[in-house]
């Protein structure tokens, strides 16, 4: 009577060689490189980079940038498993080299990084999309208020979907939800943490003040008509607040192409 | 500050690469039939694919590429017998179903003909803890993952499985 181990020599030195399965494997593969033309998820490449906002983890698509993740505030495996479900993911030296870089000239004053190709891919609803596209609109060195940003996309009333979809923006910096205050001109939360909010506003030129308020140099800046003025102005207590931007001072409203009101002559 | 360590799981088909042809093996020897065997493999490998990235440690990718081939390969034998049941509805069936798995059967020695019948009348979990420890040298541990049982399962499954068959011959 053979054994099972005598019976497994047979089988496969007869029917199962190394060199005849070899040769399967060989003949399956153009069928599998032809249905991973169509499957294959896009190449990212990703890498953990140092900032003086701490480290971040961050994923760039074909498309540009996927996801850039506060790693001090959680750990790495919840955006990676959401990323990995989307891309094929690759470590890169040399594209992190050039992302530290490019931090760098933002954390010097270059802002023209910020004009980097951002891909919303990991954006689950059209509304988020369309709030993250507009805020990136707000220019530097100046504020929106929630209930702003929600006028801005069309739903006035939405001031809590806007505070949901910054809390859960997947590119930070480069769609600046930093950027988003509360109504009250307190500054609200970040998702990276409300110490990391203050250093990138201040690196942008609004310097908050001591009780994290408005700065005393802020002027108003309207929408629509293109008017800054001080905030007491009787034309900015007139004017729509949810139409408004804050900004740093009145050189930043200058820059975004606004110009001095008459009446209270901020400049 | 020191820099975090990603850690990665090997991409797929960097990964793959060294299982594939223990695979295709353990395909074979669940279908004895070549194109079956090809159509399977590529199954196996874009399932796999798609499902890559919900594999959670890299450790554990063997033991899940094989489940999903012996999950594919169950499908396979289920969707044969019931197509040969819609065209032979004596009470040979079974009979049937295993001449046609074991084609070689009739040219084979003895001892392999009565191992090839005993496997195939396994209960399914006996024969497929059986086929990976033997044919595909995997750990209880490994063979418990694709089967989604314990590794005394695993363990018991295959000696319940030896036992059979060597009480068949």
């Amino acid at each position: 009577m053979k054994t099972i181990n005598q019976t497994k020599h047979v089988e496969a030195s007869k029917e199962f060689d190394d060199r005849a399965v070899e040769a399967l494997v060989r003949a399956a593969q153009p069928g599998i490189r032809r249905a991973m033309k169509i499957l294959r998820r896009p190449a990212a490449r990703i890498g953990i980079v140092a900032s003086p906002v701490g480290q971040l983890l961050v994923a760039e698509g074909p498309r540009g940038f996927a996801t850039i993740h506060f790693l001090a505030s959680s750990d790495a495996d919840r955006p990676l498993a959401k990323l990995r479900r989307k891309f094929d993911l690759l470590e890169n030296e040399i594209w992190r080299g050039d992302l530290n870089r490019e931090l760098a000239r933002y954390f010097a004053g270059d802002f023209t990084v910020l004009g980097h190709k951002v891909d919303l891919v990991m954006v689950e609803s059209e509304f988020q999309r369309r709030a993250l596209m507009r805020l990136r609109e707000v220019p530097i060195g100046s504020v929106i208020t929630y209930q702003g940003l929600a006028t801005a996309v069309g739903e006035p009333d939405a001031q809590r979907a806007i505070g949901n979809t910054m809390a859960s923006n997947p590119i930070p910096i480069f769609i600046p939800c930093h950027r988003v205050i509360r109504s009250d001109g307190t500054i609200g939360n970040y998702g990276g943490g409300v110490k990391n909010k203050i250093t990138l506003l201040r690196n942008e030129g609004f310097a908050l003040g001591s009780s994290l308020r408005m700065p005393s140099s802020a002027v108003m800046g309207h929408r629509y008509t293109h008017i800054y003025c001080r905030p007491e102005c009787s034309a900015a207590k007139r004017a729509d607040p949810r139409r408004s931007l804050i900004f740093a001072d009145a050189r930043h409203a200058r820059d975004a192409g606004l110009r001095a009101c008459k009446l209270c002559k901020p400049d | 500050m020191p820099t975090l360590e990603l850690n990665l799981p090997p991409p797929f088909e960097e990964a793959m690469k060294s299982l594939q042809s223990e695979i295709m093996r353990f395909i074979l020897r669940s279908t004895r039939d070549r194109e079956d065997s090809l159509d399977l493999f590529q199954e196996t490998w874009l399932r796999a694919y798609r499902a890559y990235p919900t594999l959670r440690s890299p450790g554990g990718l063997r033991p899940w590429v094989f489940s999903i081939a012996a999950n594919l390969c169950r499908n396979r034998v289920r969707d044969r017998m019931r197509r040969a049941r819609v065209i032979v509805s004596d009470g040979r069936d079974a009979e049937l179903e295993a001449e046609r798995f074991l084609p070689h059967a009739q040219s084979s020695p003895d001892g392999v003909i009565g191992i090839r019948r005993a496997l195939a009348a396994l209960p399914g979990k006996q024969g497929k803890a059986l086929m990976m420890r033997k044919f595909g040298g995997m750990e209880y541990a490994e063979i418990a993952t694709a089967l989604k049982c314990s590794p005394q399962s695993a363990r018991a499954s295959v000696y319940q499985a030896l036992k059979k068959l060597k009480a068949s011959q």
